[in-house]
This record gives structure tokens, C-alpha cells and sequence, in this order.
């Protein structure tokens, strides 16, 4: 395991002199740049600042989890990548571009908590609805729909209506929509939050067999779940809450593949034991 | 199927209890020596009666009261839902109609009907227009709210795909407001009717009310059982109208109903 201090000189200009030799992730270009980003809401005295002088890179490719407790401002600043709102302060650069243009460009697949289906639309339907909006044709948008609900194991509920799934598999037709146009950035807001324990262990293994058969992905996770961010990511970044600020960046170079095996390694669970202690060194202080 | 079958019991059963009630009510009125008794509250079976010998003139005015009402009622809410995707467009359009809206709804019927029959001088305009103006409030304040029903995460999602205005109407606002639209539409439909008989009732020379003035002017026992005859069939009426909404929203918007029947 590789470690580098949430800092932006040393975790965007990594060296191998460094210890990041060892990091698939740490030597590859960043996708995103997020920069002494602060984030206020409301104004004067009652005025909350929900992100504090943030600042991590997003290598190209990469998967990487931000990290924290709930009010950590974690899901804000995925919504500030996304282009959906706007920072107090500091820059994001993604993929050259600001995120706003990059939203306009249609680089953003999202997945939030609630898997917001219309029930309105069977779930081919649902998933096609990128597609739709983006004036593709229905030959094309059909096969499209079948391939992604093929690829999350639903092929045979495409004619079904949203409620007439579980809540496992409403998320994972959440995913296939946010995949159909093939975004280059994959962003999750705590995505398996609503789902009970084993349902949220199946779909994290299956979230990353989805991420190993779209190559050039990169995702961005958030999540409050250490295990869940230590078996997914090739990054995380650790962050404190009131204000969000980053504690710390830290790359998890555990081997690829990662199963429900992977779990039960020594290595997985000193990670795990690490970004604990950490978390809650801060919270005692 | 079982849940349905439970309900239309359930329905039969109410239906039985209120006559039940009824005939006790009308055995009570009718006890004393009262000679007016019959024409204060007869029993149901002498109404049905009434009904069933008058089915000619009670079938005429029943169809020139519907048949109005549901011009009014196609217009009201063609009408109401345009008023709500105008006033979606934006909080300031909402904020300057909104007013109006609860002002006109303040306005009592029974007041306007004649202004209206006065501008119109005309007994079926006057219908169609009170029955319109009737279901546009209904329909209008129910779409308003169902535009405004998606999820903020929904739109978030709608801006992450770039979309515009016209196309965020078309794939989240508009059918997520289709089961307010018709939650709207099945109040207003009976309340259509109630419309149109008002005007009958306030002067108009034909029509359901109209047979209820005539039959009160003309007093006794029989016409007494005329008006609760009319009464009746205004009741059978609307009910048959709500049941006709609910029947074509299963057809436009299965979805929907799917999803309440299974108590989702």
C-alpha cells in the first residue's frame, strides 16, 4: 500500500522517488483536478461552509472513493465535478474542461442513492432514456438498452416496471442508464446506501466486474462505508466533516481482481484498519 | 383479483346500509300523523318508482345536463392543463396567477351563474361554461403540484444528459404529472354535472335541475318523489363519471394503477 498526504503537490506530481512506484494509478494523467475548492451555502451569519480548501486528483481510469461521514460535503463536491452546482471558490478542471462544459458534453453517467426510474417507462425504457434525449434512432437505443441490461444480469425484466423489481435491482438498472452513451466519467452517490448488507457486498463485486468490461472509465464513489471504498478503489480520498475538508489521499494497490476474497486478506484489512484509525484519531481530537 | 372482489363488497355493502338508513328515516318521518309525510322523505322504492314512470322526460333532461357537462368538462381541462404548463415555466408566472386562481375558486356558484346566464343568454353556453370553470380549478391546481413532483435528483439527472426545458416537460415533468392530472380530472368530473344542474336550477328551461324546480313548484307527494328521483340520478350519474376517469386512466396510464393496487 502507498500512501500520500491529501496535499496537492504530492499527490498530482507523484515521483517514484516519491514511493509511488509501486501505484498502477499515481503515474497516469489526471482526469479531474480538484483545487482549493471551497463550497459555501447561504450567506452572512448563516452562511455553512460545506467544503473547505479541497483539493485530490482523479487519474484517468481510476476509481476512485471520496470518503467520510455524512456531512462531510462529499456527495456536494460530487455535484460540483458533475457541473450541477457551482464552487465558492478554487478550480475543477475535467478532462481539460470545466465541469460544466464537460455536462453539456454529456461526460457524466450518474448513479445517486435513489435509483429514480420513472415508473412511467419499462426498464429498457428507463435505460434507454440517455439515448432517447440524445436523438438516437430506436433500432439503435433498443440494442443498446438490451446490452447494458444484459451486462447488469436483467436482460429478462426488460419489459418489466420499475417497482416490479427489488431494490438491488433497481440500482443496477440505475447503473445500465448511466452507462448506455458510454460516458467517460462514471459518478456514484453512495449507490448501494439504500440497499441492505449482503445485497450492498453483491453489488459491489458487481459493480466491478461492470467497471473491468468498459475500459477507460473513470469512476468517481462516493461513499461512508470503509470496506466498501478499500475493496473498490484504486484511491481514496478521507475526508473530515463541519467543514469537508481532506484528511488524507490514499492509494489501495491490492491486485485487480478484487472478489469477495479479497476481503479477507491481511492486506484488505489493514487498510481498512488504517482509514479507521485515522477517522476517528480526527474525531477525538 | 380477490382485493377487487373485496372492494366491490364493500361497495354493495354501503350501498345496502344508506337505503337501510334510508327506510328507517323515511318509517320515522312517515309514523306521525304529519299529511305532508310522503312528500317530506318517501321510501326509496316509491322514488325508484317515480324514476321508472318518468323515464322518457327524466332521460331528456338527464342527457341535456350531461351532455353540457361534459363539454364543460373536456374544455375545462383542456384549458387547465395548458394554464399549468404555462404556469410551470416559472415561479414568477406561478406567483402572478396563483392569486386569481384562489380567487376564482372563492367566487360561489350560485352568485356567478347568473352574471353568466346574463352575458351568454344562453342556457346550454351558460352550462358549458360553468362546468368549465368548474373543472379548470380542479385540474389546474392538481397539475401544478404533479409537475412540480419529480424528485430534485430527477432533475439533476435530466441536467446531467444536457436536456432543455422542452425536453425536461416531456420526459419527467409532464408524466409525472399524468396521476395528479387524473386525480384532478376525478374530482371535477362529478362536480362538471353538479355545475351544469346549478344552471338549470337558476332559471334554465330544461334539464335535470329544471325538473327538480318544476317538480317543487308543483308540490305534493309526487313531486316531491320527483325531486328525490332526480336527485337520484344526478348521484348514479356523477358516480358513473368518477368511474369513467378511473377506467380511462388504467387505459392512458396502467403504470399507475398497477402500482397502487399492489399497495406500493
Amino acid at each position: 500500500m502507498n500512501q500520500t498526504e491529501g496535499s496537492m503537490a504530492e499527490v498530482g506530481t507523484p515521483s517514484p522517488a516519491e514511493g509511488h512506484d509501486h501505484s498502477p494509478v499515481a503515474g497516469r494523467p489526471a482526469a479531474v483536478s480538484v483545487a482549493g475548492v471551497t463550497k459555501t451555502f447561504g450567506s452572512g451569519a448563516s452562511a455553512v461552509t460545506a467544503l473547505d480548501d479541497v483539493s485530490f486528483e482523479v487519474p484517468q481510469g481510476s476509481f476512485v472513493s471520496l470518503l467520510g461521514p455524512s456531512g462531510c460535503g462529499k456527495s456536494t463536491m460530487m455535484r460540483l465535478i458533475a457541473g450541477l452546482q457551482e464552487p465558492t471558490g478554487g478550480t475543477i478542471t475535467v478532462a481539460g474542461g470545466t465541469p460544466d462544459e464537460q455536462r453539456r458534453a454529456r461526460d457524466f453517467g450518474i448513479v445517486f442513492q435513489q435509483p429514480i426510474l420513472f415508473d412511467w417507462r419499462t426498464v429498457e425504457e428507463n435505460v434507454a432514456l440517455p439515448l432517447q434525449i440524445m436523438g438516437k434512432p430506436k433500432a439503435e437505443r433498443q440494442e443498446r438498452a438490451r446490452e447494458l441490461l444484459d451486462l447488469v444480469g436483467l436482460k429478462d425484466f426488460r419489459n418489466h416496471r420499475p417497482w416490479q423489481l427489488s431494490g438491488g435491482m433497481q440500482q443496477r438498472v440505475a447503473i445500465a442508464r448511466a452507462l448506455t452513451f458510454a460516458p467517460p466519467f462514471l459518478l456514484m452517490d453512495e449507490p448501494f446506501g439504500a440497499l441492505d448488507m449482503m445485497t450492498r457486498e453483491r453489488m459491489q463485486t458487481e459493480l466491478l466486474s461492470i467497471w473491468s468490461r468498459n475500459p477507460g472509465t473513470t469512476v468517481i464513489f462516493i461513499t461512508h462505508s470503509i470496506s466498501e471504498a478499500v475493496l473498490l478503489s484504486d484511491r481514496i480520498v478521507v475526508m473530515s466533516a463541519r467543514p469537508g475538508r481532506v484528511m488524507k489521499v490514499i492509494d489501495v494497490d491490492l491486485p485487480r481482481p478484487r472478489t469477495d476474497e479479497t476481503r479477507d486478506t491481511k492486506e484488505f484489512v489493514d487498510i481498512e484498519a488504517e482509514i479507521r484509525q485515522l477517522i476517528f484519531s480526527q474525531e477525538h481530537r | 383479483m380477490s382485493e377487487s372482489r373485496r372492494d366491490t363488497l364493500i361497495t354493495a355493502a354501503t350501498v345496502i346500509a344508506i337505503l337501510a338508513v334510508w327506510y328507517l328515516g323515511a318509517a320515522l318521518v312517515q309514523a306521525g300523523d304529519d299529511p305532508l309525510a310522503e312528500a317530506k322523505l318517501p321510501f326509496p322504492h316509491q322514488v325508484i318508482d317515480v324514476i321508472f314512470s318518468n323515464t322518457g322526460e327524466l332521460g331528456e333532461a338527464s342527457w341535456i345536463s350531461l351532455r353540457q357537462a361534459l363539454i364543460g368538462f373536456v374544455i375545462g381541462s383542456l384549458v387547465g392543463i395548458v394554464f399549468s404548463l404555462v404556469m410551470a415555466q416559472g415561479e414568477w408566472v406561478e406567483s402572478a396567477i396563483v392569486p386569481f386562481l384562489l380567487a376564482g375558486q372563492m367566487v360561489p356558484m350560485i352568485a356567478l351563474v347568473p352574471i353568466v346566464q346574463n352575458i351568454f343568454q344562453n342556457d346550454d353556453v351558460t352550462r358549458v361554461f360553468i362546468s368549465a370553470f368548474i373543472t379548470f380549478f380542479s385540474v389546474t391546481v392538481a397539475v401544478v403540484r404533479g409537475l412540480k413532483s419529480a424528485p430534485p435528483s430527477a432533475y439533476e439527472l435530466m441536467s446531467s444528459y444536457n436536456t432543455g426545458r422542452l425536453q425536461r416537460l416531456r420526459y419527467l415533468e409532464i408524466p409525472a404529472a399524468v396521476p395528479m392530472l387524473f386525480t384532478g380530472l376525478r374530482i371535477a368530473a362529478p362536480l362538471s354535472l353538479v355545475g351544469s344542474v346549478l344552471v338549470d336550477l337558476a332559471g334554465a328551461q330544461s334539464g335535470l335541475g329544471y325538473i327538480m324546480l318544476a317538480a317543487l313548484t308543483a308540490g305534493g307527494p309526487t313531486g316531491s318523489m320527483l325531486i328525490w328521483g332526480a336527485m337520484v340520478i344526478l348521484i348514479v350519474l356523477g358516480f358513473l363519471l368518477a368511474q369513467a376517469v378511473v377506467l380511462s386512466e388504467r387505459i392512458v396510464a396502467p403504470w399507475q394503477v398497477q402500482m397502487r393496487a399492489k399497495g406500493a
